[in-house]
């Protein structure tokens, strides 16, 4: 596999599109969201008025251990459907260029190809969760009172990560069967954005759970909006069982993806 | 010894029959032409042997015991148009198909001065010309000096100096012991450089054999046969008095005249004579050889498949 990916990345290396983008992921999201932070603790600190509430908002607050981790997470899933554009792209342009069927013809199996995308998520996926963990140490050493319970609740980072390999998962299945870029990426941001949200939407307004087992939903509600207060969560599954749904939702994405793309006729 | 055999292959693209049931298989060191009109099914027989499409019946086989993985990386393939990426250099793109080959890259000085693209090397793929592009395709079948080589229409957008250095390296690549499949629409092209000839139309092969062989199989001699385009002022005239003319195989009208098909030992002199001493005066009186064209021709028919 490190081999495959040492190929990919004579792709990439030099490719400027990449750069542009992967490297808006790795400034954006940790200056967004030490931003973030930083306002959200000032105007906190700034209301000394009602010093009670003022303990329980700092406790209780997004940027602050053991809440940290969870901010950190969520504020990286934000950011993170720019990786999930970028893969796409990476797949996409070698349909465009013809350069999957070369790859194939100068000797790769259909299985090395896909390998190789999928060495490149994985990439995407460690460089990604590092940079969550490492924000969340950062944000929370910054603006927590005390690091007793530092690695409490440093589970979200794990759950980034599941969250990361499902996004980019349904984003090799789309760019797989969609082929061309521009629909691609359409569907794909039609899907994280639109479908699976109504979908959702839908479910629960039926007082279902149903809802929470939606393809992106699974993950999306093991790391929901941390702002949001918990009398309004309306989730009773355990995250166990999410968990249990992505790691599914993933194996058949993969199944199709192999099963489609060994058999395929590679056309343009 | 075959290198490759195809067996039975078929491929379906819907109601189409791109290919029908071909079976051919072909000799090792040989020059190996596929030849047929636009739309023929050459680039699909090709893709399938590389694994790029997938059969709907039959089956091909590389000589050896490796898999068809395996075995595509020591054979040299340029199918249809050069596929490389666009934002990287030449160099870079052929490192990338090294890589993928299994090859180191010390190859690649060395090919990139055979298609003489070296001092463009570092240059971006989507800054070279078409014919560039081309020669950069022809390097990277060369990486690691593969036995096998399989070209599809090599020539493509290559002006005509470059057309015939490819030709010769083609013929030098053979010399060397190589085995070289070709597909191509231009007669011309296979007749100069091949020892074999598959010829496909529609997906069905027509016929299969040596150059010489193919030439043979029709009903005349075509080997010493003489094609001659003659015309006149009244070209049914011309005709009738041709019929007289002992020893022509056959006449065939067309466009511009007609054209008559003779033994070698009747001369373009003889005709003009015959004619004239029958009161007809040609216009136009033009010897070719009979090629493989006509035999292509006659083969597969005049009409486009388009």
């Amino acid at each position: 596999m490190f081999d495959l990916f040492k190929i990919e990345w004579l792709k990439i290396r030099t490719y400027r599109t990449f750069w542009v983008l992967f490297a808006g992921f790795l400034v954006f999201f940790p200056v967004g969201f030490y931003l973030m932070a930083y306002k959200y603790m000032e105007q906190i600190g700034n209301a000394k008025t009602l010093e009670e509430t003022l303990l329980k908002k700092l406790l209780d607050a997004p940027f602050v251990f053991p809440k940290a981790w969870h901010a950190a997470a969520w504020t990286g899933g934000i950011f993170f459907v720019i990786i999930g554009m970028l893969f796409i792209l990476l797949i996409t342009n070698e349909v465009q260029y013809r350069t999957h069927r070369q790859n194939i013809i100068d000797g790769w199996s259909r299985m090395d190809f896909l390998k190789a995308k999928f060495s490149i998520l994985v990439f995407f996926v460690a460089v990604s969760t590092l940079l969550v963990f490492i924000m969340g140490l950062i944000v929370g050493s910054v603006f927590s009172p005390s690091t007793a319970k530092i690695f409490e609740g440093v589970q979200y980072v794990g759950y980034f990560a599941l969250m990361a390999t499902l996004y980019l998962m349904l984003a090799f299945l789309v760019a797989i069967l969609i082929k061309r870029t521009g629909l691609s990426i359409i569907i794909y941001f039609a899907i994280v954005c639109i479908v699976d949200n109504i979908l959702w939407l839908i479910f629960t307004l039926k007082e279902t759970q149903v809802g929470y087992y939606m393809p992106l939903e699974v993950v999306d509600s093991l790391v929901p909006n941390p702002f949001k207060p918990k009398v309004l969560e309306k989730r009773t599954v355990e995250d166990y069982t999410l968990i249990i749904a992505a790691a599914t939702y993933i194996a058949a994405y993969v199944y199709i993806i192999i099963s489609y793309f060994r058999k395929t006729d590679l056309k343009t | 010894m075959a290198i490759l055999s195809i067996n039975n292959l078929s491929k379906n693209y819907k109601s189409i029959k791109a290919l029908d049931n071909v079976s051919f298989a072909v000799p090792a060191k040989t020059v190996f032409g596929i030849l047929g009109p636009n739309g023929s099914g050459k680039t699909t027989l090709l893709g399938i042997v590389m694994d790029i499409l997938k059969v709907s019946g039959g089956s091909y086989k590389w000589a050896g015991d490796l898999s068809t993985d395996q075995m595509r990386k020591k054979i040299g393939t340029l199918l249809e148009t050069p596929n490389f990426y666009h934002y990287l250099s030449g160099e870079d793109n052929l490192k990338i198909a090294a890589r993928i080959k299994g090859r180191g890259e010390a190859d690649i000085p060395k090919v990139l001065q055979t298609v003489n693209l070296y001092e463009r090397r570092k240059s971006k793929f989507n800054t070279y010309s078409l014919g560039m592009k081309q020669r950069l395709a022809i390097a990277s079948t060369l990486l690691g000096d593969p036995d096998i080589l399989v070209f599809d229409e090599p020539t493509n957008g290559l002006d005509p100096a470059g057309i015939a250095e490819i030709r010769d390296l083609i013929k030098d690549l053979n010399r060397q012991g190589k085995t070289i499949i070709m597909a191509s629409h231009i007669l011309d092209e296979v007749e100069k450089v091949c020892t074999h000839v598959a010829i496909i139309q529609r997906g069905v092969l027509k016929t299969v054999g040596s150059v010489a062989e193919v030439l043979n199989t029709s009903g005349t001699n075509i080997l010493n046969s003489v094609l001659i385009e003659i015309s006149a002022a009244n070209n049914d005239q011309l005709k009738t008095v041709l019929q007289q003319l002992s020893g022509l195989e056959t006449i065939t009208e067309t466009e511009n005249g007609l054209e008559i098909i003779c033994p070698e030992n009747i001369t373009a002199e003889q005709v003009n004579r015959f004619c004239f001493d029958q009161g007809i005066v040609l216009s136009k009186l033009n010897v070719k050889r009979k090629s493989l064209e006509t035999r292509f021709l006659e083969i597969t028919g005049k009409q486009s498949d388009r």
